[in-house]
């Protein structure tokens, strides 16, 4: 009877974050095999419960399981990244304002122009962060290009690779001028040097455009801080 | 002309020098859009030879900035992609020339890297290679963007608007971002028609296709394109280059809703999917069949010409006759190939010519044959591709098109029979033939088998149905297919593009003056400064000539494009847009067009071979001297005769079925001007020409059909007739001059009902479509467009301009035909005091009606209660 009643309790798992969860029990459910998740947000669900584990470990994060459709995994990590980097643009907004960050640069060699308006626009810093993420948040949800979560269309596909060029300069600018934010930012989840490996690994950014250094222990090596 | 070689088989002064040209057919092949290589070179003029060199200078420089020869086909795969991942990062930096200088490199790339090549086929295969890759990595919609910014940049604008000549030099940016969209559209297309034996690039086509034929952000490409023309024609872009937007919109067009194969397989599905019978017959497979007519004599400003002509006409007759035998000889290959037995041929094609010619002799011959087989039964055998039976009697060589019968011709024959006969109607009865003499019955039976109902009448029907019953008929689905899309998009505007194509049009056509226009298309191609020497200055005089010409075919193209595909899509968004062009007055312009010398025109010789890309980047090039070649070895300008044919084939269908507008054609002075056209020696050309005329014949008049034999003869040999039809001679009761306003009226009506229905529906059932508030509606979507990406999806899109035009066009809210009572004029402010200001409380003073029951005061309350509940609806 106890052996049925804990097979029993295993099987209702509910992977669900009441009203009232505290931190410290948020999510703390128990991690459940890629194979047996059923539901239509699988993919997504595998990709956040890998973080939760362990945010370092980008090769495993990254590592497709089998029989997935390519498409639907970069568009879900791409999907995931962009919801962490709120995380990163929420700590940039005590930091960067629109007077001291006027234009978003990351070295002084380029400025970039923020793409999500009709008419690209010279935004400050902090509006090109939250335009971007703005603008990527709507594509990814938009009915059109990406009706469905289980199969994505080729044409849509060939969009994710605009995004991954403008969000990456988020982290460009974070690093090169709000260094300490950055690092905080980047012990916790490991953000951008997920990000780097996945453009890397799918071929969506050229290499010498990732001007963020990223090794293994890079992030060690990193003097502390350095103010924009 | 300084020493210039004219490779030219008609010079300037007409069709004189070619008097034995003129009895060749044109080998003129039509086709949705010349070869590759041709619409690529028509994308440059030859004033902007200049800038290639920029191109690889950028690209020499940026590669240097990599570290990287300056090889593109040394480099890997891998490289090259990482190239342009890195290029386009630089498309979206502030500096605008670090923007431009990656613009013009990976332009460079599209052009297929020619300093690398050795030859064309090289070049294309490199820009074949390219462009999959550029296109894979979003690199168009990069561009997209960078064009927004570019049409946006008002600093451009101001400078162009201030000055008194705007040249190349305006448009630079420009004109980088629209040849390369261009390039990559028009290597597209290419792909897409080989598809079939090289399905090497199959789901990037389709993948292609798909994002052009779907709003990108918030518009339609072909949408903001359009919204260029209309800026450029209202000044407020003068720097605008119009001969690439328009190129690059008509390719767009062309690619996302498929050229004639596409029509053709469409109009059999959709006529399937109502339950008629697919159409076989394909004019221009039929017209390849037919010979061209010989040029009819004695035109107007050809007066010495022709009387010359007339006069050596019967002497020569033997002489000529010989000579197209010989001419036929090659022809003969060509119907060979329709499986036709070779001797059969030989005969049929000597009786052929004489017969051909007899019909010039004794005219009348032709046109009683007309009477006599139009109404055989026989006709029915014959068959458009077997219309050379071997045994049949070589005196009666079949006619080349099924006739066909409309449901209304029968109606109209049975009614008149049966007056006739047994002295009464049946209204809407086809079905019984009681009391009626055999012959008649016979008659019947054959109008019926020649029956053919056009996809039209079938939607027309349904439509009717609809509006009688709303409720139960009114749900359907309508398919979003491109160019359902692409109507919806336009509709709001679609006034207002259509009168700037037209303007276009008019301002590229050879008639026209410069000095009249009040825009200039020359813009793109007029260099900075003037040139110095004659041999330049010619040159220029060729390329302002070519560009006109390019112009020209290009809003042709796009006009008949979406005539067509409008009409099989629903017969009333062909009807919309046809009855604005009407409105913006096509059908004389395109007559003004056609008044010209057209063998000048379409003999043209308005090309530097040497000068076209890629010829004028590959390799040595040779020093700009006086004896470079113009024009091609062609007979004729592939471009002209495609420009004529589209814009015939426009009018035709402005003008078919339709008694006022046949009237226009009557009015503008049209016969002479057709007539003139009929001496180009191109069957589809002709055939088309003949269309024109045919519906018109019975207007012209006894004495112009007595001059004008030869040609009656040629209508009745070339174009289809409908059996009890009497075109020529009849007096057509539902022609009468009165009713014209009433038709256009009836097919307004219809048509807004239509779109009202379809498109505003969920809205409000009063806005009429947007005629006169056109203005605000631009700045409507100007403004909705500031927070673009953020908008959602397309008909949120549309919801918002339809609100706006509800919310600015109140005018156009109001129903016309609600006329507004003096009384009501003069106390509306005593109305609007009563009813509006103060609502509720005192809502209607009944009491007052009893206490003073006048009847002035009773209609003015009815009145005033008929407008309450009008406002009410009223958003």
């Amino acid at each position: 009877m106890v052996m049925d009643a804990s097979a029993a309790a295993n099987q209702l798992v509910l992977r669900r974050n009441r009203p009232g969860t505290s931190a410290k029990e948020f999510c703390g459910w128990q991690d459940e095999p890629f194979e047996e998740m059923d539901s239509t947000l699988v993919v997504q669900q595998y990709i956040q419960q890998l973080i939760r584990k362990n945010p370092s470990n980008v090769e495993l994060i990254l590592n497709m399981p089998d029989g997935q459709d390519e498409g639907v995994w970069k568009y879900e990590h791409l999907r995931q990244f962009c919801m962490e980097l709120n995380g990163l643009a929420v700590r940039l907004q005590t930091q960067c304002f629109p007077s001291t960050c006027t234009q978003m640069t990351a070295t002084e060699q380029w400025i970039f122009l923020c793409a999500a308006h009709k008419t690209p626009k010279e935004c400050p810093a902090i509006d090109y962060t939250r335009h971007t993420l703005d603008g990527a948040a709507c594509l990814l949800n938009s009915n059109k290009y990406f009706p469905s979560r289980v199969s994505i269309k080729d044409s849509s596909v060939l969009k994710l690779g605009s995004v991954c060029r403008r969000v990456y300069r988020i982290f460009s600018h974070a690093y090169f001028h709000h260094r300490r934010i950055f690092n905080e930012f980047e012990e916790e989840t490991f953000l951008c040097l997920r990000f780097t490996h996945f453009v890397t690994k799918y071929e969506l950014m050229s290499k010498d455009n990732l001007i963020v250094p990223i090794s293994d222990n890079a992030l060690g090596d990193i003097p502390g801080e350095s103010e924009a | 002309m300084d020493g210039l070689s004219i490779n030219s088989f008609f010079d300037n002064e007409g069709g004189d020098s070619a008097n034995g040209a003129d009895f060749l057919d044109l080998d003129f092949t039509y086709a949705d859009a010349d070869t590759h290589l041709n619409e690529i070179a028509e994308l440059y003029s030859y004033t902007e030879h200049n800038e290639f060199q920029l191109n690889v200078k950028a690209f020499e420089d940026q590669m240097e900035v990599y570290n990287l020869k300056p090889l593109w086909q040394q480099l890997s795969k891998e490289e090259h992609q990482g190239i342009i991942l890195k290029l386009m990062d630089q498309l979206e930096v502030l500096d605008v020339n670090m923007r431009m200088k990656a613009a013009r490199t990976l332009l460079y790339l599209a052009q297929g890297c020619w300093v690398e090549v050795q030859s064309d086929e090289e070049q294309q295969k490199l820009t074949r290679y390219n462009v999959m890759m550029l296109y894979r990595l979003g690199v168009f919609q990069a561009f997209i963007e960078l064009l927004n910014l570019e049409i946006e940049n008002a600093h451009v604008a101001n400078v162009a608007i201030r000055k008194i000549a705007v040249s190349l030099a305006d448009s630079v940016d420009l004109r980088v971002i629209l040849s390369f969209l261009y390039i990559i559209t028009e290597v597209m297309r290419a792909e897409k028609e080989r598809i079939e034996t090289d399905d090497e690039y199959k789901d990037l086509v389709e993948t292609f296709i798909a994002e052009i034929s779907q709003p990108m952000g918030d518009e339609l490409l072909a949408v903001k394109l359009l919204g260029m023309i209309t800026r450029f024609c209202s000044a407020s872009a003068p720097h605008f280059p119009m001969k690439k937007v328009l190129l690059l919109l008509w390719k767009v067009s062309l690619v996302s809703l498929g050229g004639t194969d596409t029509l053709k397989r469409l109009k059999n599905e959709y006529r399937e999917k109502v339950g008629l019978s697919s159409v076989t017959e394909d004019t221009i497979e039929v017209s390849k069949t037919m010979r061209a007519s010989s040029p009819p004599p004695t035109v107007g400003a050809d007066e010495n010409l022709n009387q010359k002509r007339s006069r050596n006409f019967r002497r020569v007759r033997n002489v000529v006759i010989s000579e197209v035998s010989l001419m036929k000889q090659s022809s003969l290959d060509e119907q060979e190939q329709l499986g036709m037995e070779l001797e059969a041929q030989n005969a049929e094609n000597e009786e052929d010519i004489s017969d051909y010619y007899q019909q010039y002799d004794d005219p009348m011959n032709g046109a009683d044959r007309a009477d006599t087989t139009a109404t055989d039964g026989e006709l029915t055998k014959q068959n458009s591709l077997s219309n050379t039976q071997p045994n049949h009697p070589p005196q009666h060589p079949t006619l080349p098109w099924q006739p066909k019968v409309r449901t209304k011709d029968i109606y109209q024959f049975l009614d008149v029979s049966r007056q006739k006969f047994i002295g009464y109607s049946l209204p809407d009865n086809c079905e019984t033939t009681a009391g009626l003499p055999k012959p008649i019955c016979e008659g019947i039976s054959i109008l019926k088998r020649h029956l053919y109902t056009s996809l039209a009448d079938v939607q027309i029907k349904r439509e009717e149905e609809i509006t009688r019953n709303p409720l139960t008929k009114g749900e359907e689905d309508v398919d979003l297919n491109p160019t359902e899309v692409l109507y919806q998009a336009i509709l709001p505007n679609l006034p207002q593009y259509m009168i700037s194509l037209l303007k276009i049009l008019l301002a590229a056509a050879p008639t026209s003056k410069a000095k009249t226009e009040s825009i200039n298309i020359m813009a793109d191609v007029l260099p900075e400064d003037m040139p110095m020497t004659v041999t330049q200055s010619t040159k220029l005089g060729i390329d302002v000539n070519r560009h006109k010409e390019i112009i020209v075919k290009a809003v042709s193209a796009i006009l008949l494009l979406y005539l067509k595909h409008f009409k099989i899509n629903h017969v009333y968004q062909f009807e919309f847009m046809s009855q604005h062009l009407v409105f913006a007055n096509c059908i004389p312009l395109v007559l003004k067009f056609f008044n010209q010398s057209i063998m000048t025109y379409v003999g043209s010789k308005n090309i530097i071979p040497i000068m076209d890309f890629p010829s004028c980047v590959i390799g040595e090039q040779p020093e700009m001297t006086s004896d470079m070649v113009i024009g091609d070895s062609e007979p004729y300008s592939w471009r002209n005769i495609f420009s004529c044919i589209n814009l015939l084939r426009i009018l035709n269908k402005l003008t078919k079925w339709k008694n006022s507008r046949i009237m226009m054609l009557v009015v503008f002075k049209s016969a002479p001007i057709l007539k003139r056209t009929l001496k180009v020696r191109q069957c589809l050309m002709q055939l088309y020409v003949l269309k024109l005329l045919k519906m018109q014949t019975k207007y012209l008049g006894r004495q112009w059909r007595k001059t004008n034999m030869k040609i009656i003869s040629a209508i009745y040999g070339k174009v289809r007739h409908h059996l009890n039809d009497d075109w020529a001679f009849g007096n057509d009761l539902d022609a009468r001059p009165w009713d014209f306003q009433a038709e256009e009226c009836t097919l307004r009506t219809c048509v807004d009902r239509f779109n009202n229905r379809r498109y505003y529906s969920q809205i409000s059932n009063a806005i009429r479509f947007p005629d006169q508030n056109v203005n605000h509606n631009q700045n409507n979507v100007n403004t909705n467009n500031e927070n673009g990406v953020f908008n959602g999806t397309e008909s949120e899109y549309n919801l918002n301009n339809i609100i706006n035009n509800a919310s600015f066009g109140d005018i156009n809210c109001i129903d016309d035909n609600f006329e507004l009572t003096n009384e009501f004029k003069k106390n509306y402010e005593m109305w609007l005091k009563e009813e509006v200001y103060c609502s509720e409380e005192n809502a209607i003073d009944w009491e007052a009606i009893l206490k003073e029951p006048s009847k002035i005061l009773i209609n003015e309350i009815k009145n005033s209660i008929h407008y309450t509940t009008y406002f009410m609806k009223c958003p």
